[in-house]
């Protein structure tokens, strides 16, 4: 019965070539912790994604209950911790979550590193694995706002006057970030927009060219 | 049409046709078997991840408030290196910590891999990048430390809350049309409380049962530097302070 479904739509649509272009091929020993246990350190990678995967789902179910305006923010997000249904393990994987992301993401970035992976043919990759990191840390900075709580008011405070400190174009970068002369309404939405959907749209754009490359290139050999 | 037409586009031998092949010791086809085994970490790694999750909540601190409040800003832990640089670079060198020093760092970042353009892969055949990139680690490392400690260090020196339980309950201002009631609102009032009782500084109702004018005078004029309240309070005028000092002393509480 299976069979026959994967076949009907196999007919139709090929996905049998599509499959194995993603996951028919070998993995090499040396990146195989079952054979060594030194090599969980290319798992790194793998769990990143896990944890941004979490990250993309946890904040799809945030986005339910948050409102991005500066007098209800805070108290939706006291809402989804107090009174919604396991609200406070979404929030505290989405906040946990997103330092996780940082330190695996950083394992990741120095095991690539010290094994010299980043070498011929592998710099593009490298490139844009720098752009994700990038990316990473500006989800860090918007996502810090949007509790509204003094902490987060106060921190992004700091954040924009520091932006401001940049010569020549400081002051207009502060206005591009905060929406206007003082850290307030605009603030709060255009860190939300920021936030859940520019940064997701390079994030998943820059994901995709990192795992094609990856298939590309291959895996690099063992030192 | 079609069904063979896609079967001959399908890259590469099918897997159950490879079995003779002579393959490296230890490799194994990505798809079940690795997968299998990514998937035992993970699950692994998410359990950890949901406990530490529900042993430690996360918590709000209490609502934004735009109003200077004396509340000591402190970025997220990520930040904290790139925060502690700029301490480095007080008043106009300040764009060396913004500008100059993350932009060189992230540029040879991204181009590490033409500046280690050699072949050799292991790390200890590439001294130059091996020690650059393990000092990077260790003075990000260093400076977030020095950042958490002397932010400590700030939050343990910053006025404490001041305890309210002790405030008297009759809280009637004496004499609002005062003249130092003018001042102690312009001066005073944004830590004392337009209405005395308190806020970043101690509350004020009743000062005037424990101390008298002339008393206040002086407790003014110097300030509270290591509380955060400085000599004068703000006032520089000898007269104004000394109108503050009447209208508090003013104060009783029965």
């Amino acid at each position: 019965m299976l069979k026959k479904t994967y076949d009907w739509i196999d007919e139709r649509l090929g996905v049998t070539p599509i499959w194995r272009d993603i996951a028919d091929h070998d993995v090499p020993a040396h990146v195989n912790p079952a054979n060594k246990m030194s090599a969980f350190v290319y798992c790194f990678g793998g769990l990143t994604f896990l944890i941004i995967v979490t990250q993309i789902l946890s904040g799809m179910f945030l986005a339910m209950y948050y409102v991005p305006d500066i007098v209800n923010a805070y108290r939706s997000v006291q809402y989804i911790t107090d009174e919604v249904l396991l609200g406070n393990i979404v929030r505290g994987m989405h906040f946990w979550g997103a330092s996780l992301v940082i330190i695996m993401m950083f394992l990741h970035m120095l095991r690539v590193f010290f094994t010299g992976s980043y070498k011929a043919p592998r710099e593009l990759n490298w490139v844009v694995g720098v752009l994700i990191f990038f990316v990473v840390i500006g989800f860090g900075f918007t996502g810090y706002l949007l509790p509204w709580d003094q902490k987060a008011y106060w921190a992004t405070a700091v954040g924009a006057q520091i932006a401001e400190t940049v010569p020549f174009v400081g002051p207009y970068i502060k206005t591009l970030l905060i929406g206007g002369d003082i850290l307030g309404a605009l603030t709060l939405t255009r860190f939300f927009a920021i936030h859940v959907f520019f940064l997701p749209a390079a994030l998943l754009g820059l994901l995709g060219l990192h795992f094609i490359m990856i298939r590309k290139q291959g895996i690099a050999g063992p030192l | 049409m079609a069904h063979d037409h896609f079967r001959d586009r399908i890259p590469g031998t099918p897997r159950f046709k490879e079995k003779d092949k002579k393959k490296p010791l230890g490799t194994e086809p990505f798809f079940p078997n690795f997968l299998l085994k990514e998937w035992i970490v993970g699950s692994l790694f998410l359990v950890a991840f949901v406990l530490w999750i529900i042993f430690n909540p996360v918590h709000l601190t209490d609502p934004a408030d735009p109003n200077p409040s004396g509340f000591i800003p402190m970025p997220d832990w990520y930040f904290l290196f790139l925060y502690q640089l700029l301490k480095y670079f007080p008043g106009d060198m300040v764009w060396m910590g913004t500008v100059v020093v993350p932009g060189v760092a992230s540029t040879l970042l991204i181009i590490a891999p033409w500046l280690d353009n050699s072949k050799a892969r292991h790390p200890f055949k590439r001294p130059v990048a091996t020690t650059a990139m393990t000092l990077a680690v260790l003075l990000c490392i260093w400076l977030t430390y020095e950042a958490e400690v002397q932010h400590e260090d700030a939050l343990a020196h910053a006025p404490k809350p001041v305890d309210k339980s002790e405030m008297p309950v009759d809280t009637a201002l004496v004499d609002e049309g005062d003249a130092g009631a003018a001042v102690f609102k312009q001066s005073c009032a944004g830590c004392h409380g337009a209405d005395l009782k308190g806020g970043m500084g101690p509350y004020l109702l009743g000062v005037g049962n424990k101390y008298d004018a002339a008393q206040l005078a002086e407790v003014i004029t110097k300030g509270f530097p290591a509380g955060g309240m400085p000599p004068g309070g703000g006032i520089t005028d000898q007269a104004k302070i000394k109108e503050v000092a009447d209208w508090l002393a003013k104060q009783k509480q029965q």
